[in-house]
């Protein structure tokens, strides 16, 4: 840009010195900007305070299909997380009496209990009704995160393969009544 | 040591790299904007979701089947609200719609308010008919019961929407 010859001789005419001619002094061109900033400005402020920065995430879930034959399990290996009304947790393994639980020791008994039957443990997840929606999605969340300790772990085991994982079933009277007076 | 006094021209300041730097934030957030849609803009409820910490997928931007679930801030009754994304796919879902005679449907509704499981179970079974590869999204109040979202998710079982995903929100900070 500053390459051209005639027309970039803007320093000489600033020098008026050289220059024969008694030329004006050049001033420069100006163009008032403040306008262009003003409504720049405004609709910056516009933009930054209607964008929203978080964009929801998903969480996602499979659920069996509606099958006539039911698949039969080993009690052994099922580990039933059950929700209480009140948003209480209890867990119990296979036919062992419910226990009580909070959601942040959750994550430990998923991954031992994994861990200890060797990819063989099934987790069911009972909720009631009445449960807040969000418990279910925290416990949901714990169970997830819980995964990479599983793999490890498994791992450290010799196994390298995951296969089974959580489940979500309806809660039927006999859960309620298990669960009901602890 | 007296000096004459030289006129002050003024104070000049380069305003050249704030107005760069402003016009690249402009053009940023313009082009990050995202505004509301015409289904978001029909509904009047409000929804907390749920907070995981989990990694999880961004919700997908085109086929899907959204059902929101939340307590109407002027009814105070808890309903589904089913709408589809894809524009094509609106229109097949609200002729359908007004073929079944819908309650409350008209030419112009996106979002479809049910309250009950059978009309749940007839308008996740047409998002079916008209997308069968669009995908299901629950995105439920964190305060609402569970019973709600079971509701839902057993009418999307019935109709072979095996696979689903709930809308949850990323816990900060994590």
């Amino acid at each position: 840009m500053a390459g051209g010859g005639a027309l970039g001789g803007g320093k000489a005419p600033r020098r008026g010195k050289k220059g024969k001619r008694k030329s004006k002094k050049r001033l420069g061109f100006h163009l008032d900007m403040t306008p262009l900033v003003d409504i720049t400005f405004l609709l910056l402020t516009f933009f930054m305070l209607t964008t929203s920065m978080i964009t929801p995430q998903t969480m996602e879930m499979n659920v069996p299909p509606e099958l006539d034959v039911p698949i039969e399990v080993k009690q052994s290996e099922l580990l039933t997380i059950r929700v209480r009304d009140d948003g209480t947790i209890f867990y119990n393994m296979g036919m062992d009496a419910p226990e009580k639980i909070a959601l942040k020791n959750l994550r430990k008994l998923v991954v031992d209990q994994n861990v200890q039957l060797k990819n063989r443990c099934i987790v069911v997840l009972k909720s009631s009704g009445d449960a807040p929606y969000g418990m279910v999605v925290s416990i949901l969340d714990e169970l997830n995160v819980a995964e990479p300790d599983i793999l490890a772990g498994l791992k450290a085991a010799g196994i390298n393969e995951r296969k089974r994982k959580f489940t979500v079933a309806p809660m039927e009277g006999k859960d309620y009544e298990e669960i009901k007076g602890l | 040591m007296s000096k004459i006094k030289k006129k002050r021209l003024g104070f000049v300041l380069d305003m050249t790299p704030l107005v760069d730097i402003t016009f690249l934030l402009l053009t940023f957030f313009m082009f990050t904007a995202k505004f509301k849609s015409e289904s978001e803009n029909q509904q009047k409820v409000e929804i907390k979701r749920p907070k995981t910490q989990a990694d999880t997928a961004k919700l997908a931007e085109k086929d899907l089947v959204m059902v929101k679930v939340g307590v109407d801030s002027v009814l105070k009754d808890t309903a589904w609200y089913v709408s589809m994304i894809n524009e094509q796919d609106v229109v097949s879902l609200r002729r359908a719609m007004l073929d079944a005679k819908f309650p409350g449907a008209d030419d112009k509704t996106v979002s479809f308010k049910v309250v009950d499981t059978v009309w749940l179970g007839k308008i996740i079974q047409s998002c079916r008919i008209v997308n069968p590869k669009a995908s299901f999204a629950v995105d439920a109040d964190r305060r609402l019961r569970y019973e709600w979202i079971e509701r839902a998710v057993n009418e999307m079982r019935k109709n072979r929407a095996t696979t689903f995903s709930f809308v949850t929100e990323k816990k900060q900070g994590m």
